[in-house]
């Protein structure tokens, strides 16, 4: 794999699964729709959580608080302005999602490794809770949104958004910016000897991931119609984006989406023919997957020696 | 002052229960470096052990102590021998997902098993309480925090005395100096992920006799964990037991004072101040 931007095939045999993913609304099948929408929104979700998780190595786990202050940010303006505009409220989330995590991020990213994370989780849980009290904001009731007539215009906007977030994924990968995270990541001391101020960097990486997640928080809003703190907040908002990067690929450009498309795949799968126990399923899934193929699925590609050097390798951090 | 005393009581009753939540997932923490996401899972088990064992046996649930820690014990041993001894040297990322999956695993198989409705276990002490003062204590709650300081003192106890005490204690300094001196260590882990998974199993024991059960009961408990932890230090019974009766008198003041809605953001933003100004905890090391 060349540097952190991955194989340069991948990213392109990607880049055309999302072009592909544009044309899904001309089925004219809500149930494709509404799956193409789910997978959108998580792979955005899950490449803003790889810019600051996968890059630069700080691993979050409370990027939901973005994908909230997002929704809330649709729910306030059709609240109280009557706003029905996406790009307005895109535009909007994105500002507060910064704000937000410029004004916690110089604080909280001074705490590395496990206590950084859980910093992050509280920061998520604490937001819910304090969101879910203020009545302006619909308190424990929560907010109705009017949607749109053209419903699949939630469909485009959130395929933008999520377009937007890989082509600037790629285009950090490829760029200085994207050097310092991942200087950052492997060592921050020496980082900082060279030059690269480490908390401006941290900052900047976790604004981006704010910026991503606030934006498809934003759509998801106006396409669910209703907002509150457990739909905001949603603990599966949390955990299915790391996954996904995980299961894709942490920190690589392609990794995001493809974890994105594959997990929806399992989950979807599994749903239709065993609702019993798709859950299940789904927790044995991801156990293979960890056991099997630690470092991601696109990770094979890269492997030597074909299968042998595949079965080589499973074992590989065991005691 | 009054309602002072009683918050103060209360939030220590109910830390009790929390520094035992925190026990084994601070040691599995500390000494492997794994955020243990089926910690949870693991006290919801606890919890349906003393159940089982309350309504077709009628034993009562403190009785039912010792049974959930070595059944727990046992399937602690085999899932960190059989399966994240695969992955434990990955970055730790790797792990969180590994047992963010056997979670959803267990969580499942026992909504399978039990359903999802909600259960209680209803001893004949349940309701009785006495007072000191103005200060009423319920029984349970009493017997509850005993339970949990002796569990704390033979942990305790366990690790500073115990050859395999003092194994775990070296490997967690050194793994590959303790791997040197003779200590098995794909074994020591399985130990280590067992102990933590059997505390967790006396946790679910004691919070069934005062929360309700159901297969998603633990979940938040993980969260608790988490805070606990970072409270009182990482990887130091004393840690935990401090972290623990902080946290539980900081939730119940939090209920009283700012709003019950609100008891657990309290909490976070405590644990936020505790992060910023000391990361390594109350009683932890000053370097990490």
């Amino acid at each position: 794999m060349g540097g952190i931007t991955g194989n340069a095939i991948v990213v392109r045999i990607t880049a055309a699964l999302l072009v592909l993913l544009a044309f899904v609304p001309l089925l004219h099948n809500s149930y494709d729709e509404n799956l193409g929408r789910s997978v959108l929104m998580f792979a955005t979700l899950s490449m803003g959580w790889n810019v600051i998780g996968g890059y630069t190595g700080y691993v979050s786990f409370g990027n939901v608080v973005f994908f909230g202050i997002g929704a809330y940010t649709t729910a306030a303006l059709w609240q109280h302005w009557h706003s029905q505009s996406i790009a307005l409220s895109v535009a909007c989330a994105i500002v507060a999602g910064v704000a937000f995590a410029v004004v916690l991020g110089v604080p909280i990213l001074r705490l590395r490794g496990h206590y950084f994370g859980i910093a992050t989780l509280g920061i998520a849980l604490a937001t819910q809770e304090i969101i879910s009290n203020i009545d302006w904001l619909g308190g424990g009731t929560g907010v109705t949104i009017r949607q749109l007539d053209d419903y699949s215009a939630y469909y485009y906007a959130m395929w933008a958004v999520c377009a937007a977030s890989m082509l600037a994924s790629y285009l950090i990968s490829r760029s200085k910016l994207g050097y310092a995270f991942v200087a950052v990541r492997e060592n921050e001391e020496a980082a900082a000897v060279l030059g690269v101020n480490p908390t401006r960097y941290k900052v900047t990486a976790w604004a981006i991931s704010a910026a991503m997640a606030a934006a498809a928080g934003a759509v998801f809003a106006g396409a669910n119609g209703f907002m509150d703190g457990p739909t905001a907040f949603a603990i599966d908002n949390n955990v299915f984006p790391i996954v996904m990067a995980i299961l894709g690929g942490v920190g690589t450009v392609a990794g995001p989406l493809v974890g994105a498309l594959i997990l929806t795949a399992i989950n979807e799968t599994l749903w239709s023919h065993f609702p019993q126990i798709h859950t299940l399923f789904f927790g044995a899934v991801i156990v293979l997957v960890v056991v099997f193929l630690p470092r991601g699925i696109l990770w094979l590609l890269a492997v030597r020696g074909g299968w042998k050097g595949v079965l080589a390798s499973v074992g590989a951090y065991r005691v | 002052m009054q309602l002072f005393w009683q918050d103060l009581v209360n939030g220590l009753l109910a830390g009790g229960i929390f520094a035992v939540v925190a026990l084994g997932f601070s040691l599995v923490w500390g000494i492997m470096n794994i955020i243990n996401l089926a910690h949870g899972a693991f006290i919801m088990l606890g919890a349906y052990v003393a159940y089982v064992m309350f309504t077709a046996w009628h034993v009562d649930p403190f009785l039912s102590l010792p049974v959930a820690f070595v059944v727990l014990f046992a399937l602690g041993y085999a899932i960190q021998r059989y399966i994240i001894n695969f992955v434990v040297r990955a970055p730790i990322l790797t792990t969180f997902l590994l047992t963010f999956g056997l979670s959803l695993l267990v969580v499942n198989v026992a909504l399978l098993i039990f359903h999802g409705d909600i259960k209680g276990i209803e001893t004949s002490y349940s309701g009785s309480n006495f007072s000191i003062g103005s200060v009423t204590i319920a029984w349970v709650k009493l017997w509850t925090l005993v339970a949990a300081l002796a569990i704390t003192a033979l942990m305790q106890v366990f690790l500073t005395t115990s050859r395999t005490g003092r194994a775990i204690r070296a490997t967690a300094q050194d793994v590959d100096a303790a791997q040197l001196t003779g200590v098995r260590v794909a074994h020591l882990y399985a130990i280590v992920f067992a102990l933590g998974a059997g505390l967790a199993g006396a946790a679910g024991v004691l919070i069934s006799l005062s929360y309700s059960i159901e297969p998603t009961m633990g979940d938040p408990f993980v969260i608790t964990a988490f805070v606990v932890c970072v409270l009182g230090g990482l990887g130091s019974v004393q840690g935990a037991l401090v972290g623990g009766l902080v946290y539980g008198v900081v939730e119940t003041f939090g209920a009283q004072y700012i709003g019950t809605g609100l008891q657990d953001a309290v909490a976070l933003v405590v644990l936020l101040v505790v992060l910023t100004v000391r990361p390594t905890g109350i009683l932890g090391k000053a370097s990490a």
